[in-house]
């Protein structure tokens, strides 16, 4: 990003697309998490979620890649994530970002994002510290 | 179950994770990452990095393939590892990670709070040469069982 933005900037809606059971069973193996209520239809029904779920790491990641679409890697501070609600194949997940704080005398700008489906109901929520 | 807070403070495993290049790979095709730093080490080369560095989560797939015991030793802790949810995951990055890095990681139980609730927090340290490159802090949960009312 050329022009750092100021707190209450909103960026642009970034659309992830539909989490598909193949999307789970990819991750599962590329990040070696193989809890089968991402990827077992019967246990996660016995686990009483009604279906398999996605990782809240695939979510994370999704709102990782709308970070990069920003920012530059090497200005990434910190991410942390706090799941709210489970996700099912089948659902739609846009990534909505705000920035929340900017401190340019310690050049630290916060941010805030929102992975939500269709709905727009939220999945998860970050906050990302970028240095400036 | 209410779990015991004697585990708070104790190394639960210190394991070697060297990030494989086809790994990096699998993992950004499994989240649909497609920018070029990490795919193309010229690109990643012109925007400044030596290679094409890891993406911001790739670092659970060190702590699942490089700890598969994770889930019995939260089993042995008392953690119904068949209900819990994941609740928070939080990253401080002090460095840059590469494939072919060698690294040593550290998981130790952070904290636990038991009650309603269950709730454990696991800290895991990624080390490169001895130095912390990445400290992420993993926040399970599991919810009461349902009370049938």
């Amino acid at each position: 990003m050329n022009k750092i933005p100021e707190a209450g900037f909103i960026f642009p809606a970034y659309t992830i697309g539909t989490v598909t059971q193949m999307d789970l069973v990819r991750y599962a193996g590329a990040s070696g998490d193989f809890n089968p209520i991402h990827n077992d239809t019967e246990y996660a029904r016995e686990a009483g979620l009604g279906g398999t779920i996605a990782h809240g790491m695939l979510i994370k990641a999704y709102m990782g890649r709308f970070l990069l679409q920003h920012f530059p890697l090497s200005a990434l501070s910190s991410f942390s994530s706090k799941f709210k609600a489970m996700t099912k194949p089948g659902e739609t997940i846009e990534i909505h970002g705000t920035v929340k704080k900017k401190d340019a005398v310690n050049g630290i700008l916060t941010l805030s994002i929102e992975a939500r489906n269709q709905a727009g109901e939220t999945k998860a929520t970050a906050e990302a510290e970028i240095r400036i | 179950m209410a779990l015991s807070k004697e585990s708070i403070g104790k190394q639960l495993s210190t394991f070697p994770f060297t990030i494989e290049r086809v790994k990096v790979k699998e993992f950004l095709s499994a989240i649909g990452e497609t920018s070029p730093i990490f795919h193309d080490p010229q690109a990643a080369q012109q925007a400044g990095f030596r290679d094409t560095p890891i993406p911001p989560t790739f670092q659970t797939s060190a702590l699942f393939w490089g700890y598969p015991d994770f889930w019995k030793d939260m089993q042995s802790m008392g953690i119904d590892i068949k209900r819990l949810l994941h609740l928070k995951e939080e990253y401080t990055y002090h460095q840059t990670l590469y494939p072919g890095d060698a690294l040593q990681c550290r998981v130790t139980v952070a904290d636990i709070k038991s009650g309603k609730m269950d709730m454990v927090t696991f800290e895991t340290v990624f080390l490169r040469e001895g130095t912390p490159a990445i400290t992420a802090l993993m926040t399970i949960v599991v919810p009461p069982e349902a009370s049938h009312e």
